[in-house]
This record gives C-alpha cells, structure tokens and sequence, in this order.
C-alpha cells in the first residue's frame, strides 16, 4: 500500500514538473512528417533541419499568429504507408496543427493526403512527385515539385537524346513513386522509338538483386533505368559493377541523396545519370541565402532540405495569411498564394495543387560526387 | 551471353547468398536438433555478427580495400571477434532465457525465443542507430572472367570461408567427444544424462558453435552488400529457417545443403521468372516441399523419434 502512495506521489510531481516546464499561453502548431529512422533516414533528417530552419527564422521575424507560440511537431514515417497513415491521424487529431509539411514518399502522402483532405488541413508535400496524388481533387494538397510525368518523358528524352540509348531495361521499387514513374519513362521512350528489353519490380529493404541483374546483362541493354529509392538503387548500382553490366544507369530522383554514393562506394556510382525534381539549389540566387544559413548550422545541404524549407515557409505564411487557429481560414488564405518569395523564384501554384516551378534538373556522379549537368522547364 | 552461361551466372549468384544462409542455417539446426527448439533470436545474432565485424572494421581504421596477406589477417581478426561476440550472445541467451524454460511447454520456449528476438533488434537499434550502416569495401573489386561467367574475389572469399566453416563443423561433430556427445543428446537427452553426460552442457556449446557461424555470416554478409540495418536480420533469418527445414530441421549436412538449394532457387526464379516475386519463390518451395516431403531433402528426424 506505502507503495503504491509513493508510486502515485511521484507520478504526481512528475505532472507537476512537466506542467511547470511548459511555457504557458496558447499554442500553434505545423506537423511535419518524413522518414526519421530506417534506411531512409538520412533524407528525412536533412527535410527535417531544412523545416526547422524555416521555423526558427519564421520566429525571429515576430510571432506568426499574435500571442501564439510556434512549435513544429515532427513525426517518423518509416517510409511505410500505414506508419503515414498513424503518423497523419495524431497529427489531425491535435486541434493546435492547422497545417503539415510532407511526407517524402508519394506511397506515403498518397493516403495521408485523405486524412488531412477529411480533416480539412492544408499539407504542403516538399518531394512527393507522382502526378496522381494532385489529381484525386483535393483542395488541401500542395507540392513544392515538379511532378514525374514532367520528370520521366524528360528522363527518356535525355536517354535517347544525348545517351543515345536505342535499348533500355526499366527497374522500379514497386512503389506509388517507383512504378508511377518508371511508367511515364517507359510511355515516353517508347514513344521515341526505344525497344524495351523488360520491365521488373524489385521490393523495397531487398538486397540481392544479382539474379535480375544478370537477366538484365544478357540482353544486353544500352540503358538502364531505375525509379526507386537510393538503399535499392546504391546496390543495384553496385552489383551491375560486379557483374560487369556496362550500361549507362540513369534513375530519378529518389537517388538524390549523398548516402547513395557511399552505399555504392564512388567508383561504381562514377558516370550514372540521375534526373532531380527542381534545378541544382546552389545554381540558384535566390536560394544563397538559405543555403549558407543551413550549412553554417547542419553541415552539407541534403537534396530535399530547400524543399522542406520552401514548403514549412509555405504553409507559415499561410497561417499569417489566416491570423487566427483555424484550418479552414488558413486553407482560404492559402487559395490567395501570388509569387511567394520562394528560393526557387516566385512560387505559384495551378488548380491542382501543383508548384508551377516545373524544372527537371540532370546530374551525374562524377568525382564521388553529384553534380549539376542542366536543368529544363517543362510545361 | 549464351543461355548457358547466363544459367551458370544465376547459379554462381544464387550459391553465394546460399552459403550466407547455409552458415545461419546450422545455428537453427542445430539448436533445433539438440533441444527441439526454432530459436528465433538466431536472426538477430546473425546481424549482431555483422555489426560486431563492422565494430571492429571501425576500430582498426580500416576504410580502403586491402590486398594479400593485410586482408586475410583482418578478416580472420573480425571473423574471431564476431564469433566470440556473438557465441558468447548465444551462450548468455541459452543461459538466461531458454535454460529455465527447459522442463516448461515447448511453446514457452519459442515465445520467449521471439521475445529475445524483439530485444535484440531494439537493443541494437538504441546501440547502432536506425539508419543504415555502410561497410567499408575490404576487398578489392576482382572480377573475373571465367568462361562468360563473372566472379568476384569477394564470392570467392565467401565460398572459401563457408565451406571451411562447414567442413570444420563437420568434422567437429562426426569425430570429436563433444561432437558425440551433441548426436547422443540430439537423439535421447534423457539418456544421456543417466550415462553422465553433462547434457546442459552440450546444449550450451551447441548454442555457442551456432551463433558464431551466424557471426561469420552476418560478416560476410556485410562485406557483400555492404550495408547492415538492425532489422535485416528479420528476413534473413526466416530464409535461413527456411533452408534450415528445407534440408531437415536438426540436421546438419540437411542445413548446408538447404541454404545452397534455397539461394539457387531464389536466383533461377528471380532470374527467370520475375524478380517481384523473388521473395515468395522460397516460401512457395518451403510450403511444396512440406506437403509432400514434410521430413525436408535429408531429414530423417520424425522417422528417429518415432
């Protein structure tokens, strides 16, 4: 019994030293959901500093909602469809979140974007880039992207145009994003007259794919093309090394992570071709300022850091736009977004959703590092 | 490239992930033959292996491809750490978890194997981290061109130390007093008991040889694919169960030539079939073999006890 008193005392105190911990007043709230821990982590802590930049600086411009206090709830994903769908029903059943920023895999945002749809909570997706996510008519999704039916045809178009590819094997994850792309590439190349040899799925955490690889060697390709993630893809591109594949590798966006090349170790990753959604964030004037204020803090900038920051931005300012804690006032506000200041250059968006800003850049690996080849606008 | 040498590529591909799960695979057969008992932890001492070796890599400074004798000599230093590391794992888990379990339901026994399970991968998520961890490339990028068929000086390695490993084990178990002493147990502990045998024993250095085979080849491979996450022992581990029954659960020739057949299977069916549907080939082999061969290609388990 004197035990369990003591139990109960404690638990007691412990409330009290957390309630007294806690600034007091009202509070508002921006969720933020990526993949935290898992393979993928490494591109979600990199979106995860880019949101939280954007938060603190947001701060220290004064309050975004007067008398609230700003907080960014960040949430793990694990890159798994249904720890986005627990992930997206906390965020939505916390009445201070008006607004979210994620996730990073479109599988991900895919059933979310119904929570926050439901929930009447604008989500602002950084990197989520299959094109049907925007065409499901919900009035709550923005990207900050360029989307992959832009990204693919322009994948196949480098492919044929400049690789000279006539032959081309298509590898995907198997995902929304990984298959939803790899099927605008593979549109796109046979349109230009391209044979494709084949086109097979790999799963996602899998880590032989020598058997695949050598079928894929046997026909002989001068291409292969890859829409997935950088785990697969680094081992993918180091196993066709060890099998002696010689063809070009080209993939999408989902390899633009600095991690992919240490996977692969550089020399096997040396000369693949990769397209990003959005042009080279150094390139870019407007982004200067960003980019210097992130990398005196984190170290080197990750791929989707400039996007994390632009959509945080986005909705930030939409909640000011608003002026009070309300999801549908800050939704209404969002409807009146003409040229934000972004760092890619005035950020607009069209009736689904979509960022305007529709550049496809291609880098290579050279040196054991990306880098910037060109960019595109595609419209 | 022929059809024939394509044939020859996906079997020199499939025996290399074959022998990773074979060298797990006689850590579950083992274990199994001597105390009838799926311990499902093993999966996760083979990953605690490779992050041992990974540990030890990290220590010694060692991030450039060696050659010679520079490599053998750090190979042979993280495969005996691994081994301790992870035989002394074993030990302790047999120690402190199944050993009091030993005259409890069988089920007790397996549950509590999951619940180690599910404690390894956590522990070894708060110790390593959640991301995944890059091995650094030891062995120099060899390739070989034998009769259109490529190979790595890294699958030779891995097909030199499994055999050894094997043939090691082998011996050990047909010509030793211990390796008589774990075929007694296996086929009548009671028994052996009555006759002084120090059955608990046997038993514990059954678990210790098991889990460092597993350490060798949660070492290898890493050195192959070149990353190790704490959950990739899930997987893994279940394939090597797989070939574990595939060639008779408790025994142990049945182990190494499960794990050979289920990594060829798993390459011809990814390499001619669909390689989606890779990961369904060698559950779809273990549920046909089952039904009409429930005993496994060489087990003769259930004919013994009857």
């Amino acid at each position: 019994m004197a035990r369990r008193l003591a139990a109960c005392c404690a638990l007691g105190l412990l409330i009290a030293v957390l309630g007294c911990g806690r600034p007091g007043g009202p509070v508002v709230k921006v969720g933020f959901i990526a993949p935290l821990t898992g393979d993928q982590a490494s591109t979600g802590q990199a979106m995860l500093n880019g949101a939280r930049l954007a938060v603190e600086q947001a701060m220290a411009r004064g309050d975004i909602l007067p008398g609230h206090r700003l907080e960014l709830v960040a949430l793990d994903d694990q890159r798994s469809p249904t720890q986005a769908v627990t992930a997206a029903k906390r965020l939505v059943a916390d009445p201070d979140v008006v607004a979210v920023v994620g996730h990073l895999n479109s599988s991900c945002t895919m059933p979310a974007s119904a929570i926050y749809h439901q929930a009447r909570m604008l989500q602002v997706s950084p990197v989520s880039s299959n094109p049907q996510i925007s065409r499901q008519g919900f009035d709550t999704f923005y990207r900050t992207c360029a989307t992959d039916d832009l990204q693919g045809p322009a994948a196949a178009l480098f492919a044929v145009g400049e690789l000279g590819a006539r032959k081309i094997f298509v590898i995907d994850d198997m995902t929304t994003y990984g298959r939803g792309l790899a099927n605008e590439f593979a549109k796109k190349a046979r349109a230009l007259g391209v044979k494709l040899l084949g086109h097979e799925g790999i799963t996602q955490g899998d880590k032989d794919f020598t058997p695949l690889l050598t079928k894929v060697k046997s026909l002989a390709p001068d291409l292969v093309y890859f829409a997935g993630m950088f785990p697969e893809g680094a081992l993918l591109i180091k196993q066709r090394r060890d099998l002696g594949l010689q063809a070009h590798f080209l993939g999408g966006d989902g390899l633009f992570d600095p991690v992919l090349i240490e996977l692969a170790t550089p020399e096997a990753a040396e000369g693949i071709h990769l397209t990003t959604i959005g042009s080279d964030v150094h390139r870019i004037p407007t982004a200067q300022a960003f980019v210097k204020a992130y990398e005196d803090r984190y170290g080197p900038i990750g791929a989707y850091s400039a996007y994390a920051y632009e959509a945080t931005s986005i909705a930030l300012w939409a909640i000011k736009q608003a002026g009070v804690k309300d999801r549908q006032a800050v939704l209404a506000a969002m409807k009146g977004l003409k040229d934000f200041p972004g760092l890619f250059g005035p950020q607009n968006f069209d009736e689904k959703g979509d960022s305007r800003i529709r550049d496809i850049g291609l880098f290579t690996v050279k040196d054991g590092k990306f880098s910037f080849l060109k960019s595109a606008s595609w419209d | 490239m022929t059809g024939w040498q394509l044939f020859l590529q996906q079997l020199a591909n499939g025996l290399t992930i074959g022998a990773i799960y074979a060298l797990i695979a006689l850590g579950y057969t083992m274990v199994y033959g001597v105390v009838q008992l799926v311990n499902f932890a093993h999966g996760e001492i083979f990953v605690v292996g490779a992050y041992l070796a990974l540990t030890v890599l990290s220590a010694l400074g060692i991030g450039q491809p060696l050659a010679g004798a520079a490599l053998l000599g750090v190979l042979a230093v993280c495969a005996v750490a691994a081994m301790l590391g992870c035989g002394l794992l074993g030990l302790g888990i047999e120690r402190a978890a199944y050993r009091p379990l030993r005259q409890a339901p069988r089920l007790a026994a397996l549950i509590t194997a999951i619940g180690v399970s599910f404690f390894l991968q956590n522990a070894l998520m708060l110790i390593y981290g959640a991301t995944d961890r890059r091995f650094p490339v030891l062995i120099p990028p060899v390739r070989w061109e034998v009769g259109g068929v490529t190979i790595t000086a890294l699958q030779v390695i891995i097909w030199a130390g499994s055999a050894g490993l094997m043939a090691a084990l082998q011996a050990l178990v047909m010509t030793t007093r211990l390796g008589q002493a774990m075929r007694a147990t296996a086929q009548d502990p009671k028994a052996c008991r009555l006759l002084g045998i120090p059955v608990d024993r046997v038993i514990a250095l059954t678990f210790l040889i098991g889990s460092s085979l597993a350490a060798v080849g949660g070492m290898l491979f890493g050195l192959y694919y070149n990353t190790i996450n704490f959950h990739d022992g899930y997987l893994t581990g279940l394939k090597a169960f797989t070939a574990a029954v595939l060639g008779g659960i408790g025994n142990i020739p049945g182990a190494m030539v499960g794990g050979l057949v289920l990594g060829v299977l798993e390459g011809l069916g990814a390499g001619y079939l669909s390689s989606q549907w890779k990961n369904v080939f060698a559950f779809v082999v273990l549920v046909g073999l089952l039904l009409f061969k429930p005993t496994g290609l060489l087990g003769e388990r259930v004919a013994e006890r009857a």
